[in-house]
């Protein structure tokens, strides 16, 4: 398997105030971001919040580069969303909805970016106890995460490869050669996940009864 | 108490969904004490159905297995605690971005205070030598460096058991070698799948399975030799213009 791109920006050690800010101000900011994308109606706030956003991100010290890598990866389907809203609502509407998105891709950028991924778990882990007295584990809920992390850019190597090979066949142009053998390879995965889960013992409630 | 005891165990399932059963283990009973136990045999022999037994991975159709007085299927919580299993393919066990953040999920259950947890996994990977890889992307590393940071994942919530299924598979030579020598170094029991003859001839006790049957159990060197029969038998068997040489050596 590829090396692999992914969404949003992997940890990136620093000292800078955003890694120094709270977690929970910061998964404030990303709910907030996520939230307003419904409430913005005007694209000149969300391009403000944007350019915020983006401002954070440089901030951090996490770098253009990795910036542009993580608008890029997502730059393909927000053309498509924008292109069609674009026909369908006007340019204003599409703007914002194409800013929107990239919006809560930069800010969850920068929590990812300026958080260890441990310390993110266990921010999960603690917003997710009050779930446990409706019989819900933080744990999983941590651990649901750390699958997502992973799974993702598994699958977007896993359809590089495919290519590739259907590429080297010469059917490129067929879309069931390069569906069909990402679903399977997603599906079999999924089982190697969870059978690797389950032998570290991951994803088990406690038990209480033991040590 | 040290021991794995595995009691008339057999394993059947169901192919395509039907009714009909198709068997993967037969009647397999035995008693492993020794430190170092090899499983050899072909592709689709029942090692891996074996070896995942162990785990609690694969539950048996019929009989039971102890591992170290905890039985696979009643005390499942237990049992992955205390065994520890390393697949074949590293990719498919490392969860995390990182070799770091993949240790330290494997001590979130028992260790929950985080300062803790990253020292310990500080620990093992000096041990392991792979503190200079410990923040590296899992995909910039080799082969060897991942099945090395699998193991010490697996090895961090310190198991009594360590279960290797075919892990030199994927690893060039000198990978090979270093796997071979850091397994040596380890207090567990190793119970561990392989088709690298010279690794079975490290263990203190083989196990041949073909077929899903125990067709020897014994002394590495028999055992090797026995399999080697067995893949001649099988060339044999096949039409002439099949046949591109001999048993590898």
């Amino acid at each position: 398997m590829r090396g692999h791109g992914f969404l949003i920006a992997n940890y990136v050690p620093g000292n800078s105030v955003i890694h120094r800010a709270p977690l929970l101000l910061k998964f404030l900011v990303v709910a907030a971001c996520g939230a307003a994308s419904f409430l913005v109606v005007d694209w000149a706030v969300s391009l403000v919040v944007f350019c915020i956003m983006c401002g954070l991100f440089l901030l951090s010290g996490a770098g253009l580069r990795r910036l542009a890598g993580a608008i890029r990866m997502v730059a393909p389907i927000v053309l498509v969303i924008g292109l069609f809203q674009w026909w369908q609502l006007g340019g204003p509407t599409a703007a914002r909805i194409v800013l929107n998105i990239l919006v809560c891709v930069v800010a969850a950028s920068v929590l990812t970016a300026t958080t260890p991924v441990q310390d993110l778990l266990d921010g999960v882990v603690s917003l997710a106890k009050p779930f446990r007295r409706f019989g819900a584990d933080p744990e999983r809920f941590a651990l649901t995460i750390a699958v997502m992390l992973r799974s993702i850019p598994f699958i977007a190597g896993a359809f590089a490869d495919v290519r590739d090979s259907a590429r080297a066949r010469g059917l490129e142009r067929n879309p069931r050669a390069l569906v069909l053998p990402v679903f399977i390879t997603t599906v079999a995965y999924a089982r190697q996940t969870g059978d690797a889960l389950a032998a570290r013992g991951l994803g088990e409630p406690e038990d209480p009864l033991e040590p | 108490m040290n021991s794995i005891h595995f009691d008339g165990v057999s394993v059947h399932v169901s192919v395509d969904g039907s009714d009909t059963a198709k068997t993967l283990l037969h009647d397999v009973s035995l008693e492993l004490t020794e430190r170092r136990i090899g499983v050899i045999g072909a592709n689709g022999s029942g090692k891996s159905t074996l070896l995942r037994l162990l785990n609690g991975l694969v539950a048996p159709s019929e009989g039971r297995i102890v591992v170290h007085g905890d039985d696979t299927v009643a005390n499942v919580r237990r049992i992955r605690r205390n065994v520890g299993f390393v697949f074949t393919d590293p990719l498919s066990q490392l969860v995390m971005p990182t070799g770091r953040e993949d240790l330290e999920l494997s001590l979130r259950r028992s260790i929950k205070n985080s300062k803790e947890r990253a020292a310990r996994a500080e620990t093992v990977l000096a041990r392991f030598g792979l503190l200079g890889l410990a923040d590296q992307s899992i995909y910039e590393l080799s082969g060897g460096e991942r099945q090395l940071l699998a193991l010490a994942a697996v090895l961090a919530v310190d198991p009594k058991v360590l279960v290797l299924d075919e892990p030199s598979t994927l690893l060039d030579l000198r990978n090979r070698e270093l796997l071979r020598r850091t397994i040596a170094g380890l207090d567990q029991q190793v119970i561990m799948s392989t088709h690298d003859l010279d690794l079975a001839m490290d263990m203190n006790r083989v196990l041949v399975v073909e077929s899903g049957r125990i067709v020897f159990d014994g002394d590495a060197e028999e055992g090797v030799a026995r399999y080697r029969m067995l893949c001649a038998a099988a060339l044999d068997e096949l039409p002439t213009s099949s046949r591109k040489g001999d048993v590898p050596r």
